[in-house]
């Protein structure tokens, strides 16, 4: 496992130039492939390493360093794909301070949480079905207009999103590295805190695991998951979760590993029906 | 109505841009409305395409893939009810998704099977990282996502090639619980994700605020609020940190004033 010797600290600490205009450019539409890599085990991880290796690549000169954000930035990332680039902006502005390795992954996990809910109010549920709604009823009628008029409607509020988003937040982030650098300390057990009260949130709101297993006892038989959930809701996946934890920090298990071990308790559990 | 070679292309060409748009790109370039004209177009029926995109589109809206959800492929659904429309001159576009429906399933087993494949193809990208190979983690993204384009272009191809038969015949090729299996062990890997992070951010002080949020997050989702649960929780979570950020300044502050107050 990579992750379990990562260094903590870049060994070039003098804070690198602010980026320009093109390279935050090139990563807004880089962002667009955010999901290109998307995988059950770290979601969009790959695709957001993919979009923001130009401004890495400009920051890090050392290829130590180099290597070690990219290692860091290849951790588990799940955000709204619409609006990443708010957290590419802020991530930038602290790997160009060269703030400490945990600072900035608390500060990633952190942002890319809350996004979801938001990007989805705004996209899926209010963009989508306006301009679908409008154009739908134009192509039904014969007229080429309908896709064109859909197109037109939802990407420019989509690149609009994108692009400022990622000017802004990047703009935000470096005028705050002052105050976080004033108490480095106190500002990375600040973020961690919220970090990992959002890994908590995580584990409950994207873990689906559940047991299709009941106990035949004649009139009423006994609906397994039932009992899970009147013990502690969510149950199945706070155990895998802390149960592959201990695996890999106490037995040194890699994350492959772990996934064969997780595809043979589906297929079994499948062939059994037990999901 | 047999299509001509260049017909087949192109179809598979369109399919495999629009496979690769339903995650990453435009993400809107996949949708009926779109899908249905441009398939229509090349079949040479683009009034039918527009007819069967746009009813299928009004179908969807309400119904878009939210919160990592999986509806029956939409990206396979638009284009082969276009064809079968074209093909077997149905004028009643719900029976013409209807006869799309076994080639969604496949699109949405392919989907499921790009995101297995890929889940341990990601300890290859660690490697890439570690020699700072950003070249290698750019062939790798557009690797993954040509692989879910040819998956696509291949389902859409067997239906062009043997008609409505053989999606019935394929989603029935593999037992029902392999994909049960396989969408249930996807399922979990996220833990495995999670496992990682933990691995790598917690020490002993935190395990309360990983509770913390574990706990917050079930009792806002069983309110009916899942979709804001995250935002919601941040929320707590900011107070708390702002708390804990301004304590411990202050105490850092005192701590400074007390050692120089000892030195007078």
């Amino acid at each position: 496992m990579m992750a379990s010797n990562l260094a903590t600290n870049y060994r070039n600490s003098t804070p690198a130039a602010a980026l320009d205009k093109k390279t935050l450019n090139q990563m807004a539409w880089r962002s667009l492939f955010l999901q290109g890599s998307f995988n059950y085990e770290r979601m969009q991880a790959a695709g957001w390493l993919y979009g923001i290796i130009p401004g890495l690549k400009k920051i890090h000169t050392d290829k130590e360093d180099l290597s070690l954000s990219m290692q860091h930035n290849l951790e588990f990332f799940n955000t709204h794909p619409f609006l990443v680039t708010f957290v590419m902006g802020i991530v930038l502005s602290l790997e160009q301070e060269k703030s400490d390795v945990a600072t900035i992954r608390a500060v990633r996990v952190a942002a890319m949480g809350p996004l979801g809910g938001i990007g989805d109010a705004i996209f899926w549920f209010t963009l989508v079905p306006i301009a679908a709604g409008i154009s739908a009823n134009m192509a039904l009628d014969g007229s080429i207009a309908g896709p064109i008029v859909f197109l037109l409607m939802f990407n420019v509020v989509q690149f609009a999103v994108r692009y400022w988003l990622m000017h802004w937040s990047y703009n935000l982030g470096t005028k705050a590295i002052e105050a976080i650098t004033r108490n480095a300390k106190e500002f990375t057990r600040a973020a961690s805190i919220l970090g990992i009260l959002v890994v908590g949130a995580l584990t409950s709101l994207y873990g689906g695991t559940t047991i299709a297993l009941t106990i035949p006892n004649g009139e009423s038989p006994i609906v397994l998951q039932n009992i899970l959930d009147g013990i502690l809701p969510k149950l199945i996946p706070l155990g895998l979760t802390l149960g592959l934890y201990w695996l890999i920090k106490n037995k040194n298990w890699s994350a492959v590993k772990c996934i064969a071990l997780l595809l043979v308790l589906g297929l079994v559990g499948g062939f059994l029906g037990l999901f | 109505m047999t299509f001509s070679f260049i017909q087949i292309l192109l179809v598979m060409i369109v399919t495999f841009i629009a496979a690769i748009d339903q995650f990453s790109f435009l993400e809107s370039l996949y949708q009926p409305i779109v899908m249905g004209p441009v398939v229509g177009a090349i079949l040479g029926d683009m009034n039918t395409g527009l007819i069967v995109g746009g009813s299928y589109q009004l179908m969807m809206i309400g119904s878009m893939p939210v919160g990592g959800a999986q509806p029956p492929n939409s990206v396979i659904g638009g284009i082969m009810a276009t064809v079968f429309a074209i093909s077997m001159n149905i004028t009643d576009p719900q029976a013409a998704l209807g006869l799309s429906i076994p080639f969604a399933l496949l699109g949405q087993y392919s989907v499921i099977l790009v995101f297995t494949i890929t889940s341990p193809l990601m300890s290859k990208a660690d490697e890439y990282a570690k020699n700072a190979d950003t070249a290698a983690i750019e062939r790798l993204n557009y690797f993954t996502m040509a692989m879910l384009g040819l998956f696509f272009s291949f389902v859409v191809l067997a239906g062009l090639l043997f008609g409505q038969a053989i999606g019935e015949t394929l989603t029935t090729a593999l037992p029902i619980w392999v994909w049960n299996g396989l969408k249930a062990a996807g399922g979990m890997m996220r833990f495995v994700g999670f496992a990682v992070l933990l691995k790598v951010m917690m020490s002993n002080e935190y395990w309360g605020f990983y509770f913390a949020g574990f706990a917050l997050a079930t009792i806002v989702d069983k309110s009916g609020l899942g979709g804001q649960a995250l935002a919601l929780i941040a929320l707590i979570g900011f107070a708390v940190a702002v708390y804990d950020y301004q304590t411990n300044v202050k105490m850092k502050q005192f701590g400074k004033k007390e050692v120089s107050n000892d030195g007078i």
